[in-house]
């Protein structure tokens, strides 16, 4: 693999690994911050050489490092790099039937800014003198060098920008690519959901990371230059701008931005289902069309971040009332899913036990969202664990999930080996389980009153009975984090010497598994395909009837009668009876 | 959904924070306030309907999973016909009829008669008004002494110490001396931020006497865990007695060079 190459595979390639490495430092901050929950001032086991002064336990100042650091790098530096940089880099090329990303060297460009950011991310981390503290939020003045002089804060600013920059990049490159670069014959009819929801956050990129791009330099000018866009005409500061607009610029980007996070999940969850009910997915366009919906809606529901601002009642009431809507669409969504399972010939592999996890986590997160989106009932539970545990269902573990979807769906395709599908199937069914644990005990430590980001939550003496719950959640984290190894070890087993991959595995129809090799030379196709069908071709009465097996190609010819049956995959998928 | 009025005042007392061992259970703080019962019980039909929700979906998924796990597989010409989608439809636009329906109306009454009705504390004249400046990390509260008016010489300051009577609304007005903080009455279900520069206002009212915390639930910097007051509900007449001789005490060492101890601003109209 080379570093230089602009080849959309080998970038998807490196967007991999070093989305991967942010994954598991963000998840070892995280199991950091339950650590203190748990055992609140103690020593971390194996952390004294990081922090000699105190023995390996956290202090006030080192834990507000590791929440913030955990959040943007989590964000920022691992689910939306894999969900777009590694799986959308690779997938949306090869789905839609294309030669390549519409701008091959704006994609290698746009990692390298992101791996700035990364850098940038993890020296502000080392910095012994000030990391950044002001949460992931990084909410002005406390963001200002008034609050936080230090150079962490100050890098990690630059970093979300960079950060910003390649999502941009990948955005912009992704949209055009898939309205300009489509296979003749691939009508948007006919586009795999996933296409769709990649393509639909893309656009949410387009639209919204500029705005995240506005707040961070205007913060990094308040930092650098000693404007005050954002400081404001308080007795101690004395400036004349306001923290608020830096609130309302954070979340029109924020809120999409989980859009743009669980877009991706939703459409795999849309065509995994159908791939492995041998289904077609019940109500393409009804799918296809709310994902439209809620990326329409996405950027008008953001101020319910902000119910709790002070914000004038008609805002808040008009918030309240469109945040409510977009639940709508998402349940015409859920049931399509639910639909297509239904009178199914349900095969769980490793990638459909992910996108039925990725379901279900998905389903409790956005559950647990409808009591933030009234202003009377978000009131009680604003700031708290409970906000914390629904978007980390959402965000974190539906994103999460969906990630090992993809990849245990897509990885034989990208790397023409096979991993072992009993260990990924403990190792998603195992994260499921809990994921459910641990943030299902944040929902009801904060339905119990727990603020977040408390370095001691046990100063209240009304969350003193929380203690056993945060130690039961703690040991679910720890677990999940364990569990995280099973992953690992296959991953690196399977590239040494995992046996090669059959060509279609899955026995699906989609241009990457029917019309190229595992894994697809430059330029990923031989000949570009001509596109006849749409991508759940399955369980086809006539495919049944004159091939024989239960998948067509979307760009296979259908022969006329059994007799010519030419298809080399024929015989395979005969005896095989689909994927198991 | 239930009774509108607010709760009668209680003359039963309570040590801070209320802390009982309900360690497993899901449940709210304890509610101290007389209108904090609509809010908790919007809250408890929101449960149940998400409850309702969620063993709907994972009912009809475990028991297609498990019904239809390798079973043989049929021809399937479409995805779905037209009374199919016209079903999801229809269960799609039910259930948010229904749950989202409650919570808008239910949240929308709480809203015109209590969170954002000014008017109530407005017009009653036995109103107790707070000032509260949020610092990092304290909140520092201000009362108008006998003379009814702010920023005069026998205002009554304390530090991380708010005393109201019971039984009267409680109408704050909240400003923050540095960065953004949050300030809440988890058992009041109350929760305001405190922004630099503006002034942020909401009221609330004891049901019963007793002492109960101030949190802050904005990241505000190392010490945010630390920045806890304490509130305590007085009979209006304790409160009353309370006020007079703090406010004695506060003229007699009044210093109106003093420009930090003097932050004080007119009662901003609603
Ligand atoms: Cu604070």
């Amino acid at each position: 693999m080379s570093l230089s190459s602009s080849d959309h595979k080998a970038v998807a390639r490196r967007y991999l690994w070093s989305g991967l490495g942010f994954l598991a430092f963000g998840g070892l901050l995280a199991l950091l911050i339950r650590w203190q929950w748990a055992f609140p001032g103690q020593p971390v086991p194996g952390l004294a050489w990081a922090l000699p002064e105190s023995h390996g336990a956290l202090t006030p100042p080192t834990y507000t490092a590791v929440f913030t650091t955990h959040g943007l790098v989590m964000i920022f530096f691992a689910v939306t790099p894999l969900l777009f940089g590694a799986l959308g880099h690779f997938v949306v090329p090869l789905a839609i039937g294309a030669r390549g990303l519409a701008f091959p060297r704006l994609s290698s460009v746009g990692f390298w800014v992101y791996a700035l950011g990364g850098a940038l991310v993890l020296a502000s981390f080392g910095l012994r003198l000030g990391p950044a503290s002001a949460g992931w939020t990084g909410y002005p003045p406390l963001s200002t060098s008034v609050f936080t002089p230090g150079l962490g804060q100050t890098l990690v600013t630059v970093a979300v920008l960079c950060a910003g920059v390649s999502a941009f990049l990948y955005g912009l490159n992704f949209v055009v690519t898939v309205v300009r670069c489509r296979a003749p014959g691939m009508t948007w009819g006919r586009l795999p959901l996933t296409v769709w929801g990649l393509f639909f956050a893309s656009v949410l990129n387009v639209l919204f990371v500029p705005v995240l791009a506005a707040a961070t330099v205007l913060v990094l000018m308040d930092r650098l230059l000693g404007t005050q866009f954002f400081v404001a005409g308080a007795a101690a500061v004395g400036g004349g701008g306001d923290p608020l607009v830096y609130q309302h610029l954070f979340w029109l980007f924020g809120h999409p931005e989980v859009y743009i996070l669980i877009l991706p999940a939703w459409g795999m969850v849309g065509d995994f289902v159908a791939f492995f009910s041998r289904r077609p997915a019940h109500g393409y366009r009804l799918t296809a069309g709310a994902m439209g919906a809620v990326s329409a809606l996405s950027g008008l529901v953001y101020a319910h971040h902000l119910f709790t601002s002070g914000m004038s009642p008609v805002l808040g009431r008009t918030f309240m009332v469109l945040t409510l809507l977009i639940s709508l669409p998402a349940e015409v969504m859920f049931l399509n899913w639910l639909m297509t399972l239904w009178r199914g010939s349900v095969r769980l592999t490793s990638p459909m036990l992910a996108a039925l996890a990725t379901m279900s986590v998905f389903g409790l997160g956005g559950i647990t969202g409808l009591a933030l989106g009234a202003v009377a009932t978000d009131v009680p539970l604003h700031g708290t664990l409970w906000v914390v545990g629904h978007f980390h269902l959402t965000m974190g573990a539906a994103s999460f999930l969906g990630v090992f979807a993809g990849l245990y769906f897509w990885f034989p395709k990208m790397f023409g080996r096979a991993l072992h599908e009993g260990l990924a199937k403990a190792h998603v069914l195992a994260s499921a389980v809990l994921f459910l644990g641990v943030f299902g005990g944040q929902l009801a430590a904060g339905y119990a009153g727990q603020l977040r980001r408390l370095y001691d939550p046990y100063q209240y003496t009304y969350l003193r009975h929380l203690l056993p719950l945060n130690q039961w959640t703690t040991a679910c984290a720890f677990l999940l984090g364990a569990v995280q190894g099973l992953f690992v070890v296959n991953l690196a087993w399977t590239l040494r010497r995992g046996r090669a991959a059959d060509a279609n595995p899955w026995r699906v129809g989609t241009l990457e598994w029917t019309c190229a090799p595992s894994p697809p030379p430059e330029g990923n196709f031989a000949r570009p395909p001509v596109v006849l069908r749409g991508p759940h071709a399955l369980s086809q009465p006539e495919s049944i009837e004159r091939l024989g097996r239960d998948w067509l190609g979307q760009a296979e010819d259908l022969p006329a009668s059994p007799a010519t049956a030419t298809s080399p995959e024929a015989p395979v998928a005969l005896t095989s009876g689909g994927a198991s | 959904m239930s009774d509108l009025a607010p709760r009668p005042v209680e003359a039963s007392s309570e040590q801070v924070g209320g802390a009982s061992p309900r360690t497993w259970t899901l449940a709210l703080p304890e509610d101290a306030s007389a209108h904090g019962h609509r809010i908790d019980a919007l809250l408890g039909w929101s449960h149940r309907f998400e409850a309702g929700l969620a063993l709907v979906a994972f009912g009809w998924m475990a028991v297609a999973v498990w019904r239809f796990r390798k079973a043989p597989r049929a021809t399937v010409a479409h995805g779905g016909t037209r009374r199919s989608r016209a079903w999801v439809l229809g269960l799609a636009l039910g259930a948010f009829l229904v749950v989202d329906g409650t919570l808008l109306v239910g949240s929308e009454g709480y809203l015109r008669d209590v969170l954002w009705n000014l008017d109530v504390p407005a017009r009653d004249p036995r109103t107790a008004r707070i000032e509260i400046n949020a610092h990092q990390w304290s909140w520092e509260a201000r009362y108008a002494g006998a003379d009814g008016r702010f920023g005069t010489a026998d205002d009554v300051v304390t530090w991380n110490d708010l005393r109201v009577p019971v039984g009267v609304p409680v109408w704050v007005q909240l400003v923050s001396t540095d960065v953004v903080h949050g300030f809440s009455l988890p058992h009041f279900r109350v929760k305001l931020d405190a922004i630099p520069g503006r002034v942020n206002q909401t009221w609330f009212q004891a049901a019963r006497e007793g002492e109960w915390e101030v949190a802050c639930y904005q990241h505000c910097g190392t010490s945010h865990y630390r920045m806890r007051g304490v509130l305590r509900a007085l009979s209006p007449d304790a409160h009353a007695a309370w006020l007079r001789e703090a406010g004695r005490q506060a003229e007699r060492v009044y210093d109106a060079d003093d420009s930090a101890a003097n932050w004080g601003w007119e009662w901003k109209a609603p």
